[in-house]
């Protein structure tokens, strides 16, 4: 794997992360300061555990970081994971880098069955 | 956040520049890579001449049912196998823009974007360098957490977290 690719993968990941309003409004609510799991999950109608699985998710990737230290591990957001997904083009290089990787695929299919039309080079 | 908008690509593909040409220009040959991951496209009407008109329908997958989208936009620059100029925006069905408060941004917002081509012949391999020009940074594309994205680091920015 390339690093590209792997970014890539983390860039995926942090778009699948956000992509739930319910973990955004997690991230909009830790932008005001760190805060428990418990503190996190009241003005919500979900259950603890169901929080705990948004929070991981945000977790792995990268967005929101916990103490390990303090007894009730308070949830930080993590700024420099958003900082990926800043520049809104970087979205659509996404798009056109799969589109161009097929292209290719694509090419290269043509060339190995020349079209009758037209006798390869 | 109101940086640069524009995005650049560059790529060297190994096969003649006819070819890679045909690929922006040919439906066949477009609607064959032109859909992003999981999506068709079921028409591609391009009329490849200044002034001329295209139309691309894509039909995709949601989880919500299957949903259609259709793009129209015009040809600027047509210079053989070198250099394409073409706008984009989103329609309706009937080919009629699709306006900004349709697509819950507000009125007025400027939702046209426009691609450039560029192809450079390197000996049988083509160098091809595309930019897209003026994607709004609230696209559609980018759905509803764009500008969620937005507040969010405003905030984060507020807070020097």
């Amino acid at each position: 794997m390339t690093a590209a690719t792997l970014d890539d993968a983390r860039l995926d990941e942090t778009f699948a992360a956000l992509a739930n309003s319910t973990r955004r409004a997690i991230l909009a609510r830790l932008a005001d300061g760190e805060a428990s799991v418990n503190e996190l999950a009241a003005p919500f109608d979900l259950t603890l555990p169901a929080i705990s699985k948004h929070i991981k998710v945000l977790e792995h990737a990268g967005l929101v970081t916990r103490s390990r230290h303090a007894q009730f591990r308070p949830c930080r957001i993590h700024p420099a994971a958003l900082a990926n997904v800043a520049t809104w083009a970087e979205q659509y290089r996404h798009i056109w880098d799969d589109r161009f990787d097929r292209m290719d695929t694509y090419v290269q299919q043509l060339r190995q069955t020349p079209p009758k039309k037209a006798p390869e080079r | 956040m109101t940086t640069s908008n524009d995005l650049r690509i560059e790529r060297t593909f190994d096969a003649p520049i006819d070819l890679i040409w045909a690929m922006w220009t040919e439906p066949d040959h477009f609607a064959n890579w032109y859909g992003p991951m999981g999506a068709k496209i079921p028409n591609a009407e391009m009329d490849v001449r200044v002034g001329g008109r295209r139309h691309i329908a894509m039909a995709m997958d949601t989880p919500r049912g299957p949903m259609e989208m259709f793009f129209v936009g015009e040809y600027r620059e047509v210079n053989p196998k070198t250099r394409l100029v073409y706008t984009e925006a989103m329609a309706e069905a009937d080919g009629n823009l699709m306006t900004a408060e349709k697509m819950g941004m507000p009125p007025g917002a400027h939702m046209e974007t426009s691609v450039v081509v560029e192809l450079e012949d390197l000996a049988g391999r083509t160098r091809m360098t595309m930019t897209h020009i003026g994607i709004p940074a609230d696209s559609p594309g980018g759905q509803g957490w764009a500008m969620a994205i937005d507040k969010l680091e405003q905030r984060v920015a507020a807070h020097r977290i």
